[in-house]
């Protein structure tokens, strides 16, 4: 992209804040539409697809057995990887993980590792020799900003919805894995000077830093990401925090209805 | 090509064990049309395959060695999921997404129109979200409808099918069991309207009559998966230009 363009695009984004508008018509903290999807993929074990705005992401749940941490004999392990291919964009190319998908995965990985929603005691099979692994992939297929929301959203979405494959490894019968919280993620972006819920592409390509916040069940929080150069006030901060509280709640809401 | 006849693959009554007849595929949806961020994009889904496609371009073509003056190089990427598969699959690519990355490129460089767009580069994104056998099939098919849904010129569309051998018998469309353990698999990618062939490979033992079977096979099928395809791209038109199909 030349860099004529998003120095155009943030004028644009300056005197569309002075007026409170923005370039999509919404309101400050008005998100676009979101469609979750749970169960739709063959082979995994937990899987979501989440589209949101133009923005679709897919995650998916594997489990596999393996030897415990030696640190950690009675621990299983979770792990969340996110991958930023080809597919999702013009402007991602390919070559080994790049530190924005990296990012992406470990954010998401915290917020959901951080809540404790997962009793890693619980995946013990044999204590020292046999746990269990959860893998979550994330798979962004389209990137019409804010990613990260969506790929939180699924992330969770996917566990929750989580069957263990205890048949496949011999340790009795198939069994949904037990999730205890519902850590969902909120971000907020930078665009022409105050911070907007849910930036879509053309906000994020014109705005400064964002800000990712992930709450649990109780509003507490679980994980928290300050991501390119700018900085904010700590008014700022509580500002969002509590918008953070109403939508993470209404994002949890959303995962919740999913489960029968 | 894995077995060697021990598993049973055909019931008594004659037909296969998902109740398929042999010479009968399994069921394929087509959309047009499914990613915003990409010029265009395809979703199939072929029986429990999922394949997405994502195509960018014609676009500058860089780095500057892959540059040909006189077309553009179609740059195809073949992944799968981590969880597309029932044991994960590391993230990365790996000779065997490679080499069917490759296949699918020459394949789609004999239909589209590439004189059109000298020193230039078209990208196809084939992301495999579920596989169950034929991927490779599924995503060929998938990247004809993203590449038409992009308004990339072609000469025809390019239908990927296979037949195979199961316990001696000559069989359309091979689902996971089949080509685990089956005789032989022959999947292609079809031009539907001349009856060309743009893709080959093969693996397996067949003989020359079993083969031809399978051509046989293959040539019904990507009329009717053709017809779906041409479908999906009609909706994909009303749906951003109005009117009718």
């Amino acid at each position: 992209m030349v860099e004529l363009v998003p120095s155009l695009l943030r004028q644009e984004l300056t005197s569309l804040a002075e007026k409170d508008e923005r370039i999509d018509g919404r309101g400050r903290w008005e998100s676009r539409d979101i469609e979750l999807e749970t169960n739709c993929l063959y082979n995994a074990e937990g899987s979501a697809k989440v589209t949101w705005g133009g923005t679709i992401i897919y995650a998916g749940v594997k489990f596999e057995m393996r030897t415990p941490w030696p640190d950690r004999p009675t621990q299983g392990s979770l792990m969340c990887g996110a991958e930023l291919r080809p597919v999702a964009g013009r402007k991602y190319e390919p070559g080994p993980p790049s530190p924005q998908s990296i990012e992406l995965g470990r954010v998401v990985d915290r917020g959901i590792r951080e809540s404790g929603c997962i009793d890693m005691d619980a995946l013990c099979i044999i204590p020292g020799e046999k746990v269990l692994g959860i893998m979550i992939d994330i798979h962004v297929l389209s990137d019409k900003g804010n990613i990260f929301d969506a790929c939180a959203l699924g992330a969770i979405a996917a566990l929750r919805t989580a069957i263990v494959p205890a048949e496949r490894f011999d340790i009795g019968e198939d069994y949904p894995l037990a999730v205890s919280m519902t850590p969902t993620m909120c971000s907020f972006t930078r665009v022409g000077g105050r911070y907007v819920l849910d930036a879509n592409e053309e906000e994020e390509l014109g705005g400064d830093e964002r800000i990712h916040i992930t709450l649990g069940d109780e509003g507490h929080l679980h994980s928290l990401q300050k991501g390119l150069k700018g900085t904010f006030t700590p008014a700022e901060f509580d500002e969002i925090l509590g918008v953070a509280q109403q939508r993470c709640a209404e994002l949890a809401e959303l995962v919740n209805s999913k489960e029968e | 090509m894995g077995g060697y006849g021990d598993v049973q693959l055909l019931r008594d009554d004659g037909l296969r064990l998902d109740g398929r007849k042999v010479d009968e595929m399994r069921e394929v949806k087509v959309e047009a049309g499914v990613l915003p961020a990409a010029d265009g994009s395809a979703w199939v889904k072929h029986g429990l395959n999922v394949a997405v496609c994502a195509v960018y371009g014609p676009m500058e073509a860089h780095p500057r060695k892959i540059q040909r003056q006189d077309r553009a190089v179609i740059d195809v990427r073949y992944n799968m999921a981590p969880f597309s598969t029932s044991d994960r699959i590391r993230p990365g690519f790996n000779r065997r997404s490679r080499e069917i990355s490759k296949v699918t490129a020459e394949a789609l460089e004999s239909v589209v129109l590439v004189e059109r767009y000298p020193r230039s580069k078209i990208r196809v994104e084939i992301e495999i979200l579920a596989a169950e056998a034929g991927t490779r099939c599924v995503g060929i098919t998938a990247a004809a409808v993203a590449l038409a849904d992009a308004g990339i010129p072609m000469r025809d569309l390019i239908v990927g099918v296979a037949s195979g051998k199961i316990e001696d018998t000559v069989v359309l469309d091979l689902d996971k069991a089949e080509d685990n353990y089956g005789q032989a698999d022959l999947p292609m990618g079809i031009l539907p309207t001349t009856g060309e062939i743009a893709f080959l490979q093969m693996d397996g033992d067949l003989s020359v009559e079993e083969y031809n079977t399978c051509m046989e096979y293959n040539m019904k099928a990507a009329k009717e998966i053709h017809e779906l395809m041409v479908d999906a791209l009609k909706r994909r038109y009303v749906e951003k230009n109005g009117g009718e199909a």
